[in-house]
């Protein structure tokens, strides 16, 4: 671990996200010599000894705390920059978090071995802002149902036809007898800031980004 | 009885305000010697498209009129003003120095804070003059815009559109690919450059500071435009320095302003804690002779609303009094217009109020003077605080503790 900054006179504001990447983000920003807690609990905030205010939030609102300027910067999966389309500047790929966003189907339908696929196509998802590009991108017309959780469900009851979700190790869709149909894109975790922030705080933000890139993932 | 997404109502208080911020740029440009137009909110769409490119149809609120002509709704003031200059300002000695404030209107699909579907634009065009002096006209009248507003650490970013081309051929990029690259540098997504495998990008794009930066990109800017556009940014730099502006204009060559007319100087303003930019502009000298009339010229405009939130953040605005009256007239059409010529503010009140109706009325709206004049006499009352309105301090405990 590198020796923690000195406390500097133009503190940086970073979203961290809660969840999945939490582990991985925060081991990273420690290998960078910022004191992220261990054990954040129902913290919203922790301002650390140098002086970085950190905020923990759910991995989908990082953009927009970042668009506003709330957060100066911020880690994020690219999954979730895919799905909120908030303008942000994508600096670096941190290499963590890697999971790919797969469409998937029962195996029994087959459509991953190229069986015809139903006139009136059902797609179930959390991720409807991809799907729907992905979708329109080939033509297919599809109707989205978009769900909150335990997507993989909805195949096995009739719901849909096809899901569109990520993947990390394939164990959930192992469990409930799914295969991947089609990738749609790999996703890892992003270092993302404000576009305007970036000039106002130039030198610590690039200065974060370098020590940031240059830890081995 | 809902507003549509993306637009908002000015009550009295909140437009004073933002009146109060269009006359400061207003005054600004006029000390610039800029004179203002005023165009029409709808235009033909093949005029919008011709100054805006057709892929920005989308940003539009289009629509036809009863005999299919298609029409929208302006999504800024620039190709306006360019269609007007080379129409019907053809024979004017040049340059042209013009000004606008005005609404414009984008057909955003998620309107937010600082991207409204209704804003309002204070910009000014500089038409027919070329050059740098035209160029560190336009930046040095922004500064001294957001200056007269309030916002007197506002910083500047300036650019060139030709040293982009330059850095792209320089590393080996066209056609597609340099288009691809290039609205990568535009948002700075580094990750995405990082796939040409042409590390001068990557660095290009981050590269942000003063002389030095200029230094740095010049060494793979081989193209003579990009060249000349760099030995022009570091007159800039010197001729802001020579204004007192050397902490607050710096050089950033990934800002690549969203329209895709500008071809050379580009300007950005904006203030540390406001998440978009507040001002911005450059040349446009390719926009003019897309309307016949070849001409150069360079512009900026600030978003009037943008404005508002940066000082509103700051706590900076001072809460304006409510429209001052002098004067509460009752009874008399001759008397009130009496008032009126003597240049005071005039309130006219019912003839059916009594004198306790009146003052209170006067009272509650802080107008010093009431005048009566029913049955023929005239008389006056001066009104002043009543003492339960006259600040008490406080002492919380007292009446607790009794």
């Amino acid at each position: 671990m590198s020796k923690p900054p000195e406390r500097t006179a133009d503190p940086l504001t970073i979203a961290v996200p809660k969840g999945a990447l939490f582990r991985d983000a925060a081991e990273r920003l420690r290998a960078v010599g910022i004191d992220v807690p261990h054990d954040v609990g129902r913290k919203l905030t922790v301002r650390t000894a140098d002086g970085t205010t950190l905020l923990f939030l759910r991995p989908t609102d990082v953009p927009a705390y970042v668009e506003f300027g709330s957060a100066d910067c911020g880690i994020v999966g690219k999954d979730v920059l895919w799905e909120t389309d908030r303008n942000v500047a994508e600096l670096a790929d941190l290499g963590f978090g890697y999971c790919r966003l797969v469409v998937a189907g029962r195996r029994i339908d087959r459509y991953h071995e190229g069986a015809p696929l139903p006139t009136f196509l059902r797609v179930a998802t959390k991720f409807t802002r991809s799907a729907e590009s992905f979708f329109a991108e080939r033509d297919l017309p599809v109707e989205l149902i978009p769900l909150h959780g335990s997507v993989e469900l909805s195949p096995l009851v009739g719901l849909a036809d096809l899901i569109v979700d990520l993947v990390a190790t394939g164990t959930t869709l192992r469990e409930h007898d799914l295969v991947v149909v089609e990738e749609i894109a790999e996703s890892t975790a992003r270092f993302v800031v404000n576009p305007v922030r970036f000039r106002a705080k130039y030198d610590a933000l690039t200065a974060l980004l370098d020590r940031l890139a240059s830890v081995p993932a | 009885m809902r507003l549509p997404a993306g637009v908002r109502d000015w009550l009295p208080h909140e437009l004073a305000r933002k009146r109060e911020i269009e006359q400061q740029m207003r005054a600004v440009f006029g000390r610039w010697a800029y004179e203002e137009v005023h165009t029409p909110i709808i235009e033909r769409l093949d005029v919008l498209e011709r100054g805006l490119g057709e892929e920005t149809t989308e940003l539009l609120f289009h629509f036809n009129d009863r005999r299919s002509t298609a029409l929208a709704l302006r999504p800024e003031m620039t190709t306006p003003v360019a269609r007007l200059v080379s129409t019907r300002m053809r024979e004017a000695p040049l340059p042209l120095r013009l000004a606008y404030v005005a609404p414009v209107f984008r057909y955003y699909e998620q309107p937010q804070e600082g991207r409204m579907r209704e804003l309002t634009q204070a910009g000014v065009e500089l038409i027919g003059a070329a050059g740098i002096d035209a160029d560190a006209e336009t930046l040095f009248m922004a500064i001294e815009g957001l200056d007269e507003i309030g916002l007197r650490d506002a910083r500047f970013d300036i650019n060139d559109a030709r040293i982009v081309d330059g850095i792209l051929d320089g590393a080996g990029l066209d056609g597609e690919a340099a288009r691809e690259a290039k609205e990568l540098i535009k948002v700075r997504n580094l990750v995405g450059l990082r796939k040409f495998e042409r590390p001068a990008l990557v660095e290009f794009a981050q590269r942000r500071g003063r002389h030095d930066a200029i230094e740095s990109a010049r060494a793979i800017c081989r193209t003579p435009e990009s060249r000349a556009a760099l030995d022009e940014l570091h007159v800039m730099l010197d001729r802001a320095d020579s204004l007192g502006y050397q902490d607050r204009v710096s050089v950033d060559f990934a800002l690549l302003r969203d329209l895709d007319y500008y071809t050379g100087f580009l300007f950005e303003g904006y203030v540390g804690e406001i998440g978009f930019s507040l001002c911005g502009g450059g040349r446009y000298d390719s926009l003019l002779p897309r309307f016949g009339f070849d001409v150069p010229a360079v512009g900026w405009t600030a978003g009037v609303e943008r404005l508002l939130i940066a000082l509103e953040r700051r706590g900076k605005h001072v809460r304006r009094r409510r429209h001052r009256v002098d004067v509460l007239v009752a009874g008399s059409d001759v008397v009130a217009a009496r008032e009126r010529a003597a240049g005071n503010v005039v309130r006219y009140a019912g003839s059916d109020l009594g004198d306790d109706a009146l003052v209170d009325e006067a009272r509650a709206h802080g107008i010093p003077r009431v005048v009566i004049a029913i049955d023929g006499t005239v008389r006056e009352l001066r009104v002043g605080p009543r003492i339960g309105d006259l600040p008490v301090p406080r002492t919380p405990s007292n009446w607790d503790a009794r």
